[in-house]
């Protein structure tokens, strides 16, 4: 059950390298909360009850609700409706996304053989989530993008503190949503600031500051 | 003491969010600037009280490499405090504005303290992102397209970095799976006992994190412009406090690898990349027109400096140590007189400021002295620290990295020194009309830094020296104290 989780969440980054409606963004980054929510209740008996309750509250309420509910409600607002044709075509970027999912299962065989205290599929996966979601975030130009792969490379990173056994202490723990959380707060305040002030709000516009 | 040093700046911060009233403002601004430089000195001292509740102390603790920095930080800090308030009148900011400019900046100066006297990796972690954060709204606050700009990429750059420092953590965790902790003193403790394979590549995960809010090449992407748009004060923030701040907690996992034996990797690491910072500043300084991202450039360069000088062992981490504090006196100094400028001249270019001697004598003075400090010519404490550094390399049996690093610091010298004899000496009638004088506190914060500055590099006061030699022993390869007694 766990695997098909696992593998799952893999492919809806796949899905996202695919397409351009950013809605679809919005919507697959609250289905990743709930697969999270669903792997975090599966490995709940190797964990204590707080920090069971602490991340069921963060992928439950924070990754799969709030956040995506408030990206939405900005994505709505300003009126955004698709990606602008990204620097490299959606066929090339899926290919690139194929091969690094792939990449992902052979870092999963290879940490299977180094014998080291982690679990091999969650380990593979979120290396491919976090170098996936960076390669998107270069690749898209709209800064709503950015913002949706920023939280999606953040959920690549949750499931690699899943693969590993050692819990963080709950001050960290507590420290690291709110860190979260601001941050995706301030996002949006600057993608609407942006997008007031510059003509529609992608990098290409960015274009102020240079050294001359 | 650390729970003054963690809760005041919120409580005041809070305080005068609420009220938005000018008094508190000043208050908070000022009064925090003073308890944190009290604190610093009280511990030094020796005098502690333990108000902290037992399970929080294990989390904040002052050890000898943190209570220098801290202490850096408050001197630039209290100088900052001082400047703000000529910032606040010469631009004329309304009470509210003023708070949000207070809250913000008391928040930033909690979230570096968080992360010099966190006890905690991940915890350290926490407080590195809370800088970049809360410095945020702080660059954007002039509220200009530029500034925006230079906010969006500041906190996106950032944010990736640090979100990667954070996947390094993770690793350290999986091959310190025996050790069980992430505290420092642990990690420390047991260095020998974690796997070096993902030793080295949480290393390299978390020197990505960490180097890019160092603003290290080459992902020191967002530093000139963020450094360049922000208000001068907070300039001087930023450069002065928050590289160091990152840098203290990349000197604190290099301390992991030095203790396990991989020093090897994490010191060519550090050399390679100072080189490279040098290299960026180097050329970017000779064409840059805008004189406050040539001091951004100029932070880049010292950061550089700082890197090279702790991947060379014993003297070269007394040099870094020392040029940590000098670099942050001076630059602060440097930027929070780059706003004295742009009030007088209304512009941020280089060829558009002249004559500045005649314009406003004393900001032309602060402006060269500083420079020369920055610079490192004799007597000041980057001449001692640099010289040093290339004395590392000799004893290294490196001379030709020796040369290249002084063929580095020829150029930016010249590039910068170029820049502000320029804009110091010549006719200032042709400049557009400025503004009216300044008042006290737009000068005296520099000249106060200026003064400590003459005092280390002319007689070295032995506390200072103590200072750094507590610092220094923080660092297991090999005993300071023999350096220590070649410098004197």
């Amino acid at each position: 059950m766990t695997d098909f989780l696992i593998i799952l969440l893999g492919t809806t980054m796949l899905y996202v390298s695919a397409v351009s409606r950013v809605e679809a963004y919005v919507k697959t980054l609250g289905f990743q909360g709930i697969i999270l929510f669903l792997l975090v209740v599966l490995n709940a008996k190797d964990m204590s009850w707080l920090n069971v309750s602490f991340l069921v509250f963060e992928t439950l309420v924070i990754k799969a609700f709030v956040i995506p509910y408030f990206l939405l409600t900005v994505t709505r607002r300003n009126e955004i409706d698709r990606e602008i044709e990204p620097y490299l075509s959606q066929f090339y970027s899926l290919l690139v996304a194929s091969a690094i999912f792939i990449f992902g299962f052979v870092v999963t065989f290879w940490s299977a053989k180094t014998g080291s205290a982690i679990r091999p599929l969650y380990f593979g996966i979120s290396i491919e989530m976090v170098v996936l979601s960076l390669f998107l975030i270069v690749n898209r130009k709209r800064i709503i993008t950015h913002i949706l792969c920023y939280m999606m490379l953040e959920n690549g990173i949750f499931l690699l503190s899943l693969s590993v056994a050692n819990e963080l202490p709950m001050l960290v723990n507590v420290g690291v949503l709110l860190d979260l959380f601001v941050a995706v707060y301030l996002f949006a305040i600057f993608f609407n600031k942006i997008h007031e002030m510059y003509d529609g709000s992608h990098v290409d516009a960015l274009t102020e500051l240079k050294d001359e | 003491m650390i729970a003054l040093v963690m809760i005041l700046p919120l409580v005041l911060g809070l305080a005068s969010l609420i009220t938005r009233s000018r008094f508190v403002n000043r208050v908070s601004l000022v009064g925090t600037a003073a308890v944190l430089l009290a604190a610093g000195v009280a511990e030094w001292l020796g005098i502690d009280w333990a108000l902290l509740p037992g399970w929080l102390g294990l989390y904040f603790h002052f050890d000898g490499i943190g209570l220098y920095f801290f202490i850096i930080m408050a001197l630039v800090f209290a100088g900052v405090a001082v400047y703000s308030l000529s910032y606040f009148r010469e631009h004329r900011l309304t009470a509210g504005q003023e708070s949000v400019y207070v809250v913000q900046i008391l928040f930033f100066v909690e979230a570096m303290s968080g992360v010099i006297l966190a006890t905690h990796l991940a915890l350290m972690w926490v407080f590195v992102e809370a800088t970049t954060l809360s410095s945020a709204l702080l660059i954007y606050f002039e509220k200009r397209k530029a500034s925006l700009e230079a906010t969006w990429k500041y906190v996106y750059i950032c944010s990736i970095g640090i979100a990667l420092a954070f996947v390094g953590i993770i690793l350290l965790s999986i091959g310190s799976e025996k050790i069980g902790s992430l505290f420092f003193s642990d990690l420390y403790q047991h260095a020998a006992e974690i796997n070096p394979f993902w030793l080295r590549v949480s290393f390299a995960f978390l020197f990505v994190g960490l180097g890019t809010k160092i603003g290290i090449a080459p992902i020191h992407a967002w530093l000139p412009d963020a450094h360049s748009e922000a208000p001068s004060p907070v300039s001087a923030l930023l450069s002065g406090t928050l590289l160091n701040s990152a840098f203290l907690g990349l000197l604190r996992v290099q301390e992991i690898l030095v203790r396990a034996d991989q020093e090897t990797f994490s010191n060519f690491i550090l050399i390679l990349t100072g080189f490279l910072s040098l290299l960026i500043s180097s050329v970017f300084i000779l064409r840059v027109r805008n004189y406050k991202r040539m001091l951004a450039y100029s932070s880049i360069e010292n950061m550089g400096i700082m890197f090279i000088g702790v991947g060379l062992g014993p003297i070269g981490i007394f040099a870094a140590m020392l040029h940590a504090l000098a670099h942050s006196l001076s630059k602060t100094s440097l930027f929070l007189t780059s706003g004295n400028i742009l009030h007088h001249y209304k512009t941020k270019k280089i060829d558009e400021v002249r004559g500045m001697l005649e314009k406003d004598p004393v900001t032309g003075w602060i402006w060269i002295v500083s420079a020369l400090s920055i610079f490192g010519i004799p007597p000041f404490p980057i001449f001692i620290s640099k010289f040093f550094i290339v004395k590392a390399f000799w004893m290294n049996g490196e001379p030709w990295l020796a040369l290249l690093f002084f063929l580095f610091i020829v150029i930016v010298t010249f590039g910068m020194g170029r820049a502000v004899f320029n804009m110091t000496f010549g006719d200032a009638s042709s400049s557009n009309e400025g503004s009216a004088h300044l008042s006290l506190s737009a000068y005296l914060p520099q000249v106060a830094f200026l003064l400590v500055l003459l005092l280390v590099g002319i007689g070295m006061p032995h506390q200072v020296f103590d200072m750094i030699n507590n610092a220094a022993g923080f660092f297991s390869s090999g005993s300071v104290h023999n350096v220590i007694s070649m410098v004197r």
